[in-house]
């Protein structure tokens, strides 16, 4: 069987904007948590539950084998979940999300890329998975 | 900071980013020459990150030190991190890759003017 992975094509750029992405969250995160996490500690440990899911999809997508791609699928589906709730939930509750995050207003903070990431991951996942099973589309 | 770096580094990257875009749209894969031209980014990027630290050991440093100095790590590794990931794949997506980091790294460099810019 030929070792199509995620890693290769497209999916190594995805890779590395979730890469990118697992920092940003996680450092912002736990910076929030460490200065004032009496401000809004619900806003701030969601920013790094963010940042944790975009690392384990960033290790989940890099590594081949198919519990690696269970995980990337896994992963992305939180986030995508996880962007569309916090969003719908800012929207609803203003007040319960004083302090921004990563996922905060669908995640306009950060050009919509935390909407549109997981729905690229879980694109590509499920590309991949289907060449496994029918090498014949291209 | 020197400002004049700051400004050169992000001219630098967003040509290098511009340059890997036309080698993705041309079905390029990562060549020795986008290689050099990260080379050059990341001496830059280090000198950069060099003299900065040279002027927080001065005795002058930044409101927000632990803040600063991450973005200031994440600076200094994105480029290699990238060039590494990008050249081992050998197709269109790594100067991909390489095109990503270099738009982040200009953006990276006004967030980190934002928190510190003393006068020198």
């Amino acid at each position: 069987m030929t070792a199509k992975t995620l890693r290769t094509g497209p999916g190594r750029l995805l890779v590395a904007v979730y890469g990118v992405f697992a920092l940003a969250a996680t450092a912002r995160g736990v910076y929030q948590l460490a200065t004032k996490f009496e401000e809004a500690p619900v806003a701030y440990l969601l920013s790094v539950f963010a940042g944790v899911v975009y690392l384990v999809a960033a290790v989940g997508l890099a590594r081949a084998g198919r519990t690696s791609r269970r995980i990337a699928l896994v992963s992305c589906s939180v986030e995508m979940v996880g962007v569309l709730a916090v969003g719908a939930a800012g929207l609803l509750f203003p007040s319960a999300f004083p302090e921004d995050t990563v996922w905060s207003g669908f995640g306009s903070g950060y050009l919509f890329i935390p909407l549109v990431l997981p729905a690229l991951g879980l694109w590509w996942i499920l590309h991949v998975h289907r060449l496994d099973r029918d090498p014949e589309i291209p | 900071m020197v400002e004049w770096l700051t400004m050169t580094i992000q001219m630098v990257s967003l040509a290098m980013a511009g340059w890997c875009l036309v080698s993705t749209f041309r079905d390029q894969p990562m060549l020795v020459p986008h290689l050099v031209g990260m080379g050059v980014l990341w001496l830059l990027v280090i000198g950069q990150a060099v003299a900065t630290v040279a002027t927080m050991v001065g005795g002058d440093t930044p409101a927000e030190t632990a803040m600063f100095v991450s973005y200031l790590a994440t600076v200094v590794l994105l480029p290699p991190a990238c060039a590494v990931w990008g050249f081992m794949e050998r197709s269109k997506w790594g100067p991909a890759v390489i095109a990503f980091a270099c738009l982040i790294l200009p953006v990276l460099f006004v967030r980190l003017e934002q928190l510190w810019s003393p006068v020198a």
